[in-house]
């Protein structure tokens, strides 16, 4: 138990100690949620559904990347300088490693859910009851599991450079088909039907449907619970063949 | 005297290249033992298959009579590899503390912090700034965390300047003579000659001597005389030749040489034949050469 504690303190001290991390995940969306929010009327008919609907946009969006890109690109970083290698000499189990990357990862989730709610309510003035800011920061907690088996297999990769190409390409072709930069209607149709197969759409419809008061759909969960298995088993696949040297 | 490592006919190929062929030895609990031999010998490849970080396609290996997998294997040994690498974003201290709790029966943090040999200012510096020479110092330490009975290090000493060289194997001694078991690769002769009571010499992938320096050294080692001669020809060369305790005869650099197992008796029976030579020199082989012949001879033989 004490080998987990502090695999647990150490993942959450180098993720906090990383100023990209400050950037890339909380910078971006809040700056992003406030250009369109007060700066870019967006001709929004109802502005206060607009603002709760963009503020659950933008936190997906920051969690989706971060379970991405950090998360792939750090264990591709550590594989290559030879880290990893080190820790399988440890007698470290493999699986408290692993555990303790997970639960950094949501810690670091569940402080951008924190961080950019509190900017909706600071910026444009964003309130729900509580039981809905919970639920909302619940799902896009519990949600962003599948985007952590696509950072996995990211993870899969050889070289750093590739690693962050492939995550950066795959992050933003994933946010935007997926409506979370802009709502999914105002798309093409070809483009909306492959949208709302992605599991980006999904992830950020959970939330939408949330701060109107309405459960995440049935297809939300099924698609996204779908996406986790298959990028889980693909990810365990190819660490098997790797390791199989 | 117990066998702490045990490779048996291991062989690891990567594709169509054989790094390491039919390779067997055992190391007793208390050794240090180098494995010797030039880039590319299949030396760290053979390290890798010790750790469990690799699996030879043939053979068997096993490190207390287990697998090098077992946790139980893991801690008891303490590996520092070749291109030491640290997580970065942690302070030094953080990181011992870290690799410490890993281990049943960790060091004390003192002497490890002692064997960084950082500045308390180092100590609470994140490990990404610091040198090259001081990471490998504080691998070093991470290396001996956890109290290992084993330890294994991979070519130790490369990119350390004199001064760390020498703490490196001051403290290697000290740990040899703890009764730790210490296995380590090296392409440097002296080193392994100066450090290890016995070497393992590989070339291409195979072990070519097996012995403590000394051993390999009267076993392989030929010493030779060299001399001139005013009335040399086929008649001189004849008579040399027939003299027993010299087993050839050839020249390099404008003087006869003959390699012989024993230079004194080859000068005895030089002077009792009363052969017409001057300006006589012995050589004694060094353990260099021994460590070219041997390399040599097996490209000649793969050749």
């Amino acid at each position: 138990m004490k080998l987990v504690l502090t695999q647990f303190k150490i993942e959450l001290l180098r993720i906090f100690r990383n100023p990209y991390y400050v950037f890339w995940s909380l910078a971006m969306p809040i700056v992003f949620y406030f250009i369109f929010t007060r700066v870019i009327s967006t001709g929004a008919t109802d502005a206060v559904a607009w603002n709760k609907h963009y503020l659950m946009s933008m936190t997906s969006f920051s969690v989706m990347g971060s379970a991405i890109m950090t998360l792939g690109i750090r264990l591709v970083q550590e594989r290559s300088q030879g880290w990893s290698t080190f820790m399988r000499i440890t007698p470290l189990p493999g699986a408290i490693f692993f555990l303790g990357k997970m639960f950094g990862q949501m810690i670091m989730h569940l402080s951008s859910i924190i961080c950019i709610f509190l900017a909706g309510y600071l910026i444009s003035g964003v309130t729900m009851p509580v039981h809905l800011w919970i639920y909302c920061g619940l799902w896009i907690l519990i949600a962003s599991l599948p985007f952590l088996a696509v950072g996995t297999l990211v993870g899969c990769m050889k070289r750093v450079d590739t690693a962050s190409g492939v995550s950066n390409a795959l992050y933003l072709v994933m946010a935007i088909l997926g409506g979370m930069w802009m709502p999914i209607d105002i798309l093409p149709k070809l483009m909306q039907a492959i949208g709302k197969w992605l599991p980006s759409y999904r992830f950020g419809n959970g939330a939408w449907e949330l701060v109107q008061g309405n459960p995440p759909k049935w297809e939300d969960i099924l698609v996204l619970a779908g996406y986790f298995i298959v990028f889980m088993l693909i990810s365990l696949y190819t660490r098997r063949r790797q390791e199989a040297i | 005297m117990s066998t702490v490592i045990e490779l048996n006919h291991v062989k690891k190929s990567f594709k169509n290249r054989i790094a390491v062929n039919d390779v067997s030895f055992q190391i007793e609990s208390g050794s240090v033992t180098a494995i010797l031999g030039p880039n590319g010998a299949g030396k760290t490849t053979t390290l890798s298959m010790m750790l469990g970080l690799l699996e030879p396609n043939q053979g068997s290996v096993k490190l207390f009579g287990r697998s090098p997998k077992e946790r139980y294997v893991r801690e008891r040994i303490g590996v520092m590899l070749q291109h030491v690498s640290i997580m970065d974003r942690l302070k030094v201290k953080e990181i011992l503390e870290l690799t410490r709790n890993y281990y049943p029966h960790p060091m004390d943090m003192e002497f490890l912090i002692y064997l960084t040999g950082l500045t308390p200012k180092d100590l609470n510096r994140y490990t990404e700034k610091l040198s090259g020479g001081q990471k490998r110092s504080l691998g070093f330490a991470m290396a001996l965390a956890g109290d290992p009975d084993v330890l294994f290090f991979d070519e130790p000493t490369v990119g350390l300047d004199t001064m760390a060289r020498r703490r490196f194997w001051e403290t290697v001694h000290k740990l040899a003579s703890q009764g730790k078991t210490i296995l380590f690769t090296t392409h440097y002769l002296q080193e392994a000659d100066d450090i290890a009571d016995r070497i393992i010499l590989f070339n291409q992938g195979s072990i070519v001597a097996d012995g403590t320096p000394a051993d390999i050294k009267s076993r392989i080692l030929h010493s030779s005389l060299s001399f001139l001669s005013d009335q040399d020809g086929p008649e001189l060369r004849r008579k040399l030749a027939s003299l027993s305790p010299i087993t050839n005869c050839y020249d390099k650099d404008g003087r006869i040489y003959v390699a012989t197992d024993d230079t004194d008796l080859a000068l005895a029976a030089i002077f009792g034949a009363g052969l017409p030579v001057h300006d006589i020199r012995i050589h004694s082989g060094s353990l260099d050469e021994v460590f070219e012949q041997l390399t040599i001879n097996q490209e000649e033989i793969a050749q």
